[in-house]
């Protein structure tokens, strides 16, 4: 890993009663929320609770209806999808130099893409084309992507959704990896409790537009599944996500 | 199979055939009067091309479809762009357009000799405007159905709208603007053939009518051929440039 720059120091953000309608249809009802510089957040919910369009909000891709935010810096700001949405036709360093609003073309900017690049595990792709990967790889670039340009704000959209298990597990080892080592501030929406519990310092649970669940999440890092700890935090959070 | 061995499989089939065709032309079974053996075709070729008035016909009929094929690509290209990008001149161009292209342009052959008269611009006119059409509608529809998440990326990683444009827009529409071209190119030779069959005085649907008067059937047959050669040359250089531009997709890399 190469070492953290002082740019990437956490952002610490702030959302106060936060409302967001479409048409008649209101998805968030006055939320508020502080977040800490360096903070790992994750928003869990059911599908349709507002939780992907809470983190939109947050990172200025969609207005309010109400309320306010502060603290965000759009351009220190970085979005990862749960699609990788590569340019086909641009290859992996290309695709990484998208995350730093140019072509790489300075020495300077391709270090900067080598070392992204690098920190994902995926040095030796530079050349090659997105259809020449597999989805893990893909998505990584894609965090590639995003880390470039060193976020001091990471917001990640259900990233590893549409991975499977065993991928899923590495990238969320690589997550936290880069998450310690930069210090940026992360928001993570997931549909798996288990991921949240893995990754986040702090677990919210979102249900019908409010924040249900504000849970701190204690347990020493590396973190395992098997830990009864672990479950137990699991099981409640699924009880208060079954039960709402 | 082999790659090599299918490379040199695909001439089987041609060469049987004009082993039979030739066979049965020197044994009297086919009159030249109705075709003309292989090998007569390749003398009157060479007849012609030592004359010179093969190499001015091929010139002159190249340069016509080429002039054509730019000028109507390039105007099919631009308002396609624009029509793709800006919903007020879809609204404005494109319902006027679909309506236009449900006429033949050939059907047009005599209002544009009222027009143009038998001259050059004529049959330019004619090329340009059936390679206007696939081009146009191929070139919207790429731009059209450009993934909108992608979009979405650039936006949220800044990109300007140029570079939105240059980036991600232009590139993603590029196979679409190439199927276009290849339809293209076909409509182009066609186009030429039936301008330069009615009304020429040089190029090499003149040279094919011109035989026609004499009924020198290698000549035709050489016209024919020529046609058929010129139009693969197009084709053949359309691939090369999609391996080129398209090499990262899959479905056009080389080999594959």
């Amino acid at each position: 890993m190469h070492t953290p720059v002082t740019a990437a120091q956490g952002m610490a953000i702030g959302a106060f009663d936060l409302s967001k309608a479409f048409g008649s249809r209101k998805v968030l009802r006055g939320i508020s929320l502080e977040i800490a510089a360096g903070d790992f957040v994750s928003i869990v919910g059911k599908s349709g609770c507002g939780k992907s369009t809470l983190l939109r909000l947050l990172i200025g891709l969609e207005p309010a209806s109400s309320g306010r935010i502060e603290g965000v810096e759009r351009s220190a700001a970085r979005l990862v999808f749960q699609e990788p949405r590569l340019l086909p036709w641009a290859n992996v360093a290309r695709n990484v130099a998208v995350g730093l609003g140019a072509d790489a073309r300075t020495p300077e900017m391709a270090r900067s893409v080598t070392a992204a690049l690098r920190d994902v595990g995926l040095e030796a792709r530079g050349g090659d084309w997105p259809a020449m990967l597999s989805g893990g790889q893909r998505q990584r670039v894609a965090l590639a992507r995003a880390l470039v340009g060193h976020p001091r704000l990471l917001a990640l959209d259900e990233p590893l959704g549409a991975l499977d298990a065993l991928t899923r597990i590495e990238m969320q080892r690589l997550l936290e990896g880069v998450w310690r080592t930069q210090g940026f501030t992360a928001v993570l929406v997931t549909h798996d409790v288990a991921e949240a519990i893995a990754l986040s310092n702090r677990l919210l649970v979102i249900d019908h537009g409010i924040i249900a669940l504000d849970l701190p999440i204690e347990l020493p890092r590396p973190r395992r599944r098997g830990d009864p700890a672990f479950a137990a935090l699991e099981g409640l959070v699924l009880d208060h996500l079954l039960s709402s | 199979m082999s790659g090599a061995a299918r490379r040199w499989a695909i001439w089987i089939g041609p060469l049987v055939l004009l082993v039979l065709w030739q066979g049965a032309s020197s044994f009297g079974a086919i009159p030249a009067r109705i075709l003309p053996a292989p090998i007569a075709v390749l003398q009157a070729g060479l007849r012609l091309t030592l004359s010179g008035s093969l190499p001015h016909d091929i010139a002159v009929s190249s340069a016509r479809a080429l002039v054509g094929l730019v000028i109507g690509g390039s105007v099919g290209f631009a308002l396609g762009l624009l029509t793709g990008v800006s919903r007020l001149a879809q609204a404005l161009l494109d319902p006027s357009l679909q309506m236009i292209r449900n006429i033949p342009h050939l059907a047009l052959l005599p209002l544009v000799i009222i027009w143009f008269g038998v001259e050059e611009s004529a049959r330019i006119f004619l090329v340009a405007l059936g390679v206007f059409f696939p081009i146009y509608l191929n070139t919207y529809h790429g731009i059209r159905t450009v993934d909108p998440q992608l979009i979405e990326m650039g936006r949220v990683y800044g990109m300007s709208r140029w570079d939105l444009f240059g980036k991600i827009i232009l590139p993603g529409a590029l196979a679409s603007i190439f199927v276009g071209l290849r339809f293209a190119l076909g409509i182009m030779w066609l186009t030429l053939i039936v301008a330069e069959t009615l009304a020429a005085s040089s190029g090499i649907g003149h040279m094919a009518i011109q035989a026609r008067e004499f009924v020198q059937t290698d000549v035709v047959m050489l016209s024919i051929v020529i046609y058929a050669l010129l139009g693969k040359l197009a084709d053949s250089a359309t691939r090369l440039l999609e391996e080129h531009w398209l090499a990262w997709s899959p479905a056009y890399a080389k080999g594959g």
